[in-house]
């Protein structure tokens, strides 16, 4: 299911929209990220310049035993003795190098004890953070998936859902680091090396840009393969997930199938799939950083060895300056190595510059996929200033109402139909001939093309989708229960009720029976989907969950389809008696229900051809008397046994 | 609230995993090594190569610093260099320091394209999964793909590839392995396994494997050597020297595993819930997201939202666990090293001051000193590690142990000519409700046999047994004169087809889903088959006719239309005996009618059973078994049993009829 385009040219401003859309995740969480960023800021500013004062003091000071520059003697608590004095070729005694050593190893172990050990809890923090991130645009998702209208969910699969809320939306939580930290980390690297450099010779500045720009060249050739395969991955992998979700949803059939078979061959198809294109991706990363480490340290290399032959010239460095702190006024072995050691950093920012944008493809492919189910808008959509549900309702009018799933095939064309309170409607039809569509629109699970549903006469549209559901219950044509027990399915959804409720709830509808037998009552867990139940004790379980809401409203789609003519009539006299001061629409083809209904509504090709109840529309001689004849010719009529 | 009802996860939290327990894990994960041997002895043979480059590193650096910058004379007496440094040394012996630095970086340039010396190595395939705020399920996914080389340049690229394929390879393996054995699980347990549960397994757990495989074979191998050739090394070119300095490079290893091998039991612990939390989340994500329609109907979004919150966070919490216990570890473990370090520092610099060592040797036993304690690091973590992959791990053989339909031994079918006998047959559920009790019953074949009873009589259980989908607790059943319970499963499937009461189609076309059962079918085929069961008059409907997609699970269908497909689906695979619960509970009468006259006609050449609460359906049954609470009350047709003054039959018929 694809539903980006693969070929979008490479665009990195259509990068910063992406990340703008994510401010809204990052900024509950700002004042922690930006503590976050200033401790990390300082420790790394802690780290830099504790090194660049031990690299001289290690290598010139205690290493060839140079004086000590002043700053460095009061750092170290040491005497005059250590310093240059009016001797330039003055060198340290070796118990004067010790005694430095030992004021070096103490204080670096200090150092990075009290630091490193400070610092840590740091990288929980981080996590912490970006969790929450992560938990905020997963649930919004998750809760805008389980918004969105039906006709949207009956076309997409269930395991590309999960695979965007669990997999793509992680990415989010990378988005701070490497579209905004790293990218300007590399820049602040870049400069700090440039500069550095530059004070030891502008010739430096050469190699760093050449590399830079070799590495950009590569990145536009490489890059949009990268992006395509990422892009792949995803959605290899968010098959494979539906496909999985899928069979084990429906391992039932593929067993009494014999497809097994099909099916793990299917599977491992799909798996290598999703195996390949992570490869591929891969595979094109890998060669992206290989030729940008190759152009970075390349050229680093090079320079390296300018730098080694100035040192052994003794070349005077441009840094001049700034020797307070340290002697590197003219190349020497500590100059080459601070030099070589911050021309190798800023040379591998190449890399890191590849490797921030190779990743920012799949990120982006990620959050796209992530937004796009954001970005979906439901089609029924909630009134901006919605009126309250009528507090004691009167009627129901469905005004010419239209209404189709896809184009140029209408289900339901243009139905007339009221009912008012204390009466049940029979609504009676063909399979396929729209009638759970009709009683889904009073639900508000859609909304009618053309026409119009009022309920008091007010219409169905300006109430919001909450109080239409506390004020309509249904039990579903497919019974669908959850693995919870047996009181909180029937409880579902309205978790105020008492157990006292439900109990009577399961009362109603004849269900107490066996629930009572069950290993442990009403708290007995049930399998997934409902398993452990029969066909007819889950249907039972489901009249139960629509008596339990208490509505002014019922619908019952095909509530006895599964029961026993015996149960039927039990559960049915119940019901009749439950629902004396409500309105109540049953959708059934057994005409010992049908025929107790106040009225009768025949449904066929999307419009109502006849209501009224049983006997005028026997009368009529119409498609209902021809509907009935077909029943009773396959029922015995009473004359034939007794 | 017991632990099972927080995590829906039956084994897996409660049970502590204990060492034996992880060395056998370890072991069933090495079987797989089998299936892909070639990619894993050039993956150990490369990796071997891949050490050494590294180990020139910090004597090139010497020289430049030695031999370029400082101008010394090469000293080989003092301080030998290895030996594989000496052709390149007798090659540079005799050179001005500048020609000195001119080879040097010659060497560079191109150890730099063959091996990527000095450069970061090509494992980035694991930074992305490093990064921060994921769940354990979001790492697993790019574990499946992980792979490394300590390399770069070309060897790198190539060492690279080759691993994440064997990688890939040895978790394909087990996850194939693992859905196998999920479709294959008994109804029962089914029953019981959550959905999310299982998906979890195969796509999060799974992919845990192979790292199991670096962790325990690869990696500690090329460790050690690593650490052996340095200290190898040391001694070779400082043994002389500073011999105290060889003794401490070696300490580094065993110290950090001393440190660090105490927690393996608690990160065993940790990453066992974590798992667990995690495929919660999937579970409630699945679930609610697979039966949107009622959810919504219900009203039950906010509810949904809150339990996945819940869920979720749980989960990340979990994850936080473990992180947590890696902060722990890694500052317990630097604190022990950089211990170690200082002393190290402490004896070079001695030899230093003495002059006994150049400053060139300073970088070098730094930077060899630095090296092994990265190795020590890796090492002394490398068993907590594996508990992560051992708790994954785990999770997945448990579902490859359970036992399934197909395990056992049994004899070929030969298919059922004559008849189907029921001998003393009794059946009770795991959970101890007995659904089936003392049936006797005698099916015989081209005949249309209905099941009647109350709901819960014990109709499906009794229907569940003709295909095997359970197994009789106590008596036999007979296909002709096969034992059924020396036969295998799938086997008995090819001569017994069943139609369940609630339809389950697949998210793809009317086409797909049919072929699902008989792969062999023609159009034709399904044609027919369609029209017995009814369902070709909405096909013809349809804009696509036969290969209209059919939405997710058969929603765009109505619940008669799917009936009629499921049923179709079914007869598709021709059958000498078919099963059919409830086939006509969503149709209206007419359609009903005409469903039952055309399966009347085709169970001329085959067993017909359905199971029906309708008499129209029932009416036309050449035998009617009437159930009530596990047992057969009466068995005849229909005129012989509504004869019976007071039988049951009669009074059910009677309920019916229309007053
Ligand atoms: N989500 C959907 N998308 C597209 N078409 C749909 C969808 N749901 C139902 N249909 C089609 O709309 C028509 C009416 O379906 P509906 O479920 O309302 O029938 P019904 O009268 O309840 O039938 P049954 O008695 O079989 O339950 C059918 O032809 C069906 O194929
Ligand atoms: N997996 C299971 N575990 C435990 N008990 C079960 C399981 N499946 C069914 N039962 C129980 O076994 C009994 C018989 O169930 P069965 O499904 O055979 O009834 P049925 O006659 O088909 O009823 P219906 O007409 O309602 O479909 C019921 O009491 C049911 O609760
Ligand atoms: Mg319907
Ligand atoms: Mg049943």
């Amino acid at each position: 299911m694809t539903n980006l385009d693969t070929k979008e040219a490479l665009d990195i401003r259509a990068i910063f929209p992406l990340v703008w859309r994510c401010w809204p995740y990052y900024r509950p969480q700002l004042k922690h990220i930006l503590t976050y960023i200033g401790c990390t800021i300082l420790i790394g500013a802690l780290f830099f310049s504790f090194w660049f004062v031990a690299d001289d003091l290690i290598q010139n000071k205690i290493g060839v035993g140079e004086p000590l520059q002043p700053l460095q003697a009061q750092l170290l608590m040491l005497d005059k003795s250590y310093l240059t004095g009016d001797d330039e070729s003055k060198r340290l005694s070796d118990s004067q190098r010790k005694q430095v050593r030992a004021k070096v190893v103490i204080l670096t172990l200090t150092f990075v004890f009290v630091v490193f050990i400070g610092s840590s809890p740091l990288n929980y923090y981080q996590v912490w953070i970006f969790q929450r991130v992560n938990q905020k645009l997963r649930v919004e998702m998750l809760s805008k998936a389980e918004h969105l209208s039906l006709k949207h969910h009956s076309f997409s699969r269930t395991g590309d859902a999960m695979y965007r809320i669990y997999q793509d939306s992680a990415t989010i939580t990378n988005v701070l680091q490497w579209l905004v930290t790293m990218p300007l980390r590399v820049m602040g690297v870049i400069i700090i090396g440039c500069i550095t450099l530059i004070f030891f010779s502008a010739w430096f500045a050469l190699p760093i840009f050449f590399s830079i720009i070799l590495s950009g060249y590569v990145m536009r050739k490489l890059l949009p393969v990268i992006r395509q395969k990422s892009r792949q991955s995803r959605e290899y992998n968010s098959d494979l997930t539906s496909r999985i979700q899928e069979n084990l949803a429906a391992v039932r059939v593929i067993k009494a199938s014999g497809a097994e078979d099909i099916m793990i061959s299917r599977f491992k198809k799909e798996s290598q799939n999703a195996l390949d294109a992570a490869f591929e991706m891969r595979f094109y990363n890998s060669v992206l950083l290989l030729l940008s480490i190759l152009i970075g340290m390349g050229s680093f290399i090079i320079a390296e060895y300018f730098m080694a032959t100035w040192a052994i010239t003794e070349k005077a460095t441009s840094l001049g300056g700034i020797v307070a702190l340290v002697g590197y006024a003219t190349w020497n072995i500590g100059a080459y190595q601070t030099a070589s050691r911050q021309g190798e950093q800023t040379c591998l920012q190449a890399w890191e510059l590849s490797h921030i944008f190779s990743v920012a493809q799949d990120l982006t492919v990620g959050l796209k996929r992530a937004f796009h189910l954001l970005d979906l808008e439901p089609e029924v959509t909630e009134p901006s200033q919605p009126k309250i549900f009528p507090v004691s309702i009167q009627s129901i009018q469905f005004e010419s109402v239209y209404f189709n799933y896809q184009k140029d095939n209408p289900v339901l064309a243009g139905i007339d139909l009221s009912a008012t309170v204390g009466s049940v409607t029979a609504i009676v039809g063909g399979t396929g001939s729209g009638k759970s569509t009709l009683m889904s629109l009073l639900l508000r699970l859609y909304d009618p093309d053309h026409g119009n549903i009022l309920v008091n006469g007010i219409n169905l549209k300006e109430m919001s989708r909450e109080t239409i559901k506390s004020n309509v219950a249904i039990a579903l044509q497919q019974n669908v229960l959850f693995a919870l027990s047996i009181s909180d399915n029937i409880r579902y959804g309205r978790d105020d009720l008492s157990e006292k409720d439900v109990h009577n709830a399961a009362k109603i509808a004849c269900a107490d029976g066996f629930i009572a037998d069950m290993p442990e009552g009403f708290s007995t867990e049930l399998g997934e989907r409902g398993g452990k139940l029969s066909t007819g004790q889950r249907q039972r379980l489901s009249i139960a969950r629509a008596v339990l809401r208490d509505t002014p409203i019922l619908i019952l789609d095909e509530p006895t389809a599964s029961l026993d003519a015996e149960t039927e009539q039990r559960v049915m006299k119940n019901l009749a008696i439950w629902g004396r001061d409500r309105i109540v629409f049953i959708i059934t083809h057994r005409l010992s229900t049908i025929r107790s209904a106040d009225q009768i509504a025949f449904l066929d090709k999307g419009k109502i051809v006849e209501a009224g109840t049983h006997n005028q529309l026997m009368a009529q001689l119409g498609p209902y008397s021809d509907f009935v004849t077909a029943e009773v010719g396959n029922t015995p009529t009473e004359t034939n046994y007794e | 609230m017991n632990n099972s009802k927080v995590y829906d996860d039956r084994v897996d939290t409660d049970s502590e995993i204990d060492l034996r327990q992880v060395l056998t894990l370890i072991s069933r994960s090495f079987g797989f090594v089998k299936g892909v041997k070639g990619l894993f002895i050039c993956k150990l043979l490369m990796a071997l190569v891949s050490i050494l480059p590294a180990l020139a590193v910090p004597w090139i650096l010497k020289i430049i610093v030695d031999q370029v910058i400082m101008q010394q004379p090469f000293n080989t007496a003092e301080v030998p260099f290895p030996p594989f440094m000496m052709p390149f040394i007798n090659m540079i012996h005799d050179l001005s320091p500048p020609e000195i630095m001119f080879s040097v970086t010659a060497l560079f340039l191109i150890a730099l394209i063959l091996f990527g010396l000095r450069a970061p190595a090509a494992e980035q395939a694991q930074e992305i999964a490093q990064a921060k705020g994921f769940d354990a399920a979001t790492q697993s996914e790019q574990a499946l793909s992980s792979g490394g080389s300590n390399t770069s340049g070309l060897w790198g690229l190539l060492e690279l590839s080759l691993s994440i394929r064997m990688t890939q390879r040895l978790g394909n393996a087990l996850r194939a392995r693992l859905m196998g054995r999920l479709t294959h699980l008994e109804m029962t347990t089914l029953d019981e396994q959550r959905i999310g549960d299982s998906i979890y397994r195969v796509m999060y757990d799974a992919p845990l494997m192979p790292e199991i495989i670096y962790r325990i074979a690869i990696n500690p191998l090329l460790l050690i050597i690593t650490a052996a050739l340095s200290i190898y090394l040391l001694q070779f070119s400082y043994g002389e020297v500073t011999p105290e300095l060889v003794w401490l490079a070696a300490s580094l290893i065993p110290l950090t595993l001393l440190v660090t091998a105490p927690f393996s039991a608690l990160a065993r612990r940790i990453h066992q819930k974590n798992r667990a939390s995690g495929a919660t989340t999937t579970n409630r994500m699945e679930e609610s997201l697979d039966n949107i329609a009622a959810v919504q109907a219900l009203g039950g979004l906010d509810k949904e939202s809150v339990r996945f919150e819940k869920s979720s966070e749980e989960s990340f919490w979990r994850h936080r666990l473990t992180v947590a216990l890696d902060l722990i570890l890694i500052v317990i473990r630097t604190c022990a090293t950089w211990i170690v370090m200082a002393i190290g520092f402490i004896l070079i610099t001695d030899d230093v001051i003495d002059g006994t060592l150049s400053l060139g040797d300073y970088a070098v036993l730094s930077g060899m000193m630095f090296m092994l304690s990265e190795n020590a690091a890796a090492i002394g973590l490398y068993w907590i590690e594996l508990q992560k992959n051992v708790a994954a791990v785990r999770r997945v053989f448990f579902f490859i142990d359970y036992t399934t339909e197909t395990d056992g031994e049994y004899r070929s079918i030969k298919p059922i000519k004559k008849r189907i006998h029921l001998k003393d047959v009794s059946y009770s559920y795991p959970d101890g409700r007995v659904a089936l009790k003392q049936v006797n019953l005698e099916l015989t074949l081209d005949n249309l046999v209905a099941v009647v009873g109350p709901t819960g009589a014990g109709k499906t259980t009794l229907a569940y047994l003709l295909p095997g989908f359970i197994r009789p607790s106590e008596g036999e059943i007979f296909f002709d004169d096969q034992k059924f319970s020396q036969l295998n499963t799938k086997d008995i499937r090819q001569q017994v087809t069943y139609v369940f009461q609630e339809h389950m189609l697949l998210s793809s076309s009317i086409r797909e889903n049919l072929l699902l059962s008989n792969p062999d079918a023609t159009v034709n085929e399904m044609i027919e088959a369609c029209r017995i069961s009814g369902a070709m008059e909405f096909i013809d409907l349809l804009p696509d006719g036969i290969d209209t997609p059919v939405g997710k699970g058969g929603d765009t269908l109505s619940v008669g239309q799917k009936q009629r497909l499921s049923i179709a689906r079914g007869l598709l695979r021709g059958t000498p005996v078919v099963v059919l619960d409830e086939p006509t509970a969503a149709l209206d009468p007419k359609t009903e009618r005409k469903m039952m006259a055309a399966l009347k006609e085709s169970s001329k050449s085959r067993l017909m059973v359905i199971i029906a609460h309708r008499l129209s359906t029932i009416r036309e049954a050449d035998q009617i078994v009437f159930l009530e609470e596990g047992r057969i009350v009466e068995v005849g047709e229909h005129d012989a049993l509504m004869a019976k003054p007071n039988g049951r039959y009669r009074r059910f018929v009677e309920l019916q009829a229309v007053q």
